[in-house]
């Protein structure tokens, strides 16, 4: 299959008895022009307006977690499971002279604050 | 069925229907992040614990996926109609925080809600009788308090048609 993925999409379906929600299994087929995904990626998949063959029904609207490679959106660092592999600062940023610099710029004067 | 599990009070239809989130109609998906250990990722497991159920029995239409142990940090993210993501980061705060948090920012407001009430209580007028499926009620007799239905009761000789007939003939 050229430029076709097969994506896996769960959704949550609640059972009738127990009231409790299940990951209910649904497979896609969807359209990729660039043949980018590998096994493992996880994908957005967007609904296309008309069906464009008899199995495909989506495209691809973007890869949001390479397998192996995946980029934390709150730092833009790349991660994998508990840590950074990416130092979080730049290590030419914690030097001595920096970082007072950065505390005489945040003007901390020792006054005593007013307790509650 | 007794009521087994940790905290089965989440598989109850009156827990369930107790949900405050309400999603605008424009939410699609949405994602939590989160790890199993940790401190910092406490509160939004908490939250798939406790809320995840209350938000999809509210939201039948969205999407909510589950990741786990993917990133150090923990995080909520939409995915909106027109393609626009929003990221909530979820890093050490209360599960109460964060419902409070998304019904700010996706949820819809009570005037909304209200309003929506109100036009779905338009739509069913009790003074309409007819089909099940555009009215409440398909005849009188099924009121509490009216005349019970002749089919099943017999009616009382006075108000019978027969007997009313034979009155005006026996006046006449």
């Amino acid at each position: 299959m050229q430029k076709t993925v097969k994506v896996r999409v769960t959704r949550l379906v609640l059972d009738t008895y127990l009231l409790k929600y299940y990951n209910k299994r649904k497979t896609y087929f969807a359209h990729d022009a660039l043949e980018q995904c590998t096994v493992g990626d996880v994908v957005l998949l967007k609904a296309l307006p008309e069906r464009r063959t008899k199995h495909v029904t989506h495209e691809l609207a973007e890869v949001v977690y390479k397998v192996g490679n995946v980029v934390d959106p709150l730092t833009g660092k790349r991660v994998a499971a508990y840590q950074y592999l990416e130092p979080l600062s730049d290590p030419a940023e914690l030097s001595a002279e920096r970082l007072t610099e950065k505390i005489q710029q945040l003007n901390l004067t020792a006054t005593a604050t007013p307790s509650h | 069925m007794p009521m087994k599990g940790r905290f089965p009070i989440r598989r109850t239809l009156e827990y369930l229907q107790k949900g405050e989130v309400v999603f605008k109609n424009s939410v699609k998906i949405m994602t939590v992040n989160y790890n199993t250990q940790g401190e910092l990722s406490e509160g939004a497991r908490k939250f798939v614990f406790f809320n995840v159920p209350q938000i999809q029995y509210k939201n039948p239409w969205v999407q909510i996926m589950m990741f786990k142990n993917m990133t150090p940090s923990p995080f909520i993210r939409f995915y909106l109609d027109d393609g626009q993501q929003v990221l909530v980061d979820t890093e050490g705060k209360d599960y109460r925080e964060i419902t409070q948090h998304i019904k700010k920012i996706m949820g819809k407001t009570p005037e909304v809600l209200q309003a929506e009430a109100l036009a779905k209580m338009v739509a069913s007028n009790p003074a309409n009788f007819g089909p099940k499926k555009y009215c409440l009620k398909e005849c009188m007799c099924e009121v509490e308090g009216q005349v019970p239905c002749p089919g099943v009761v017999p009616l009382p000789k006075e108000m019978t048609g027969k007997w009313r007939a034979q009155m005006r003939a026996a006046e006449d």
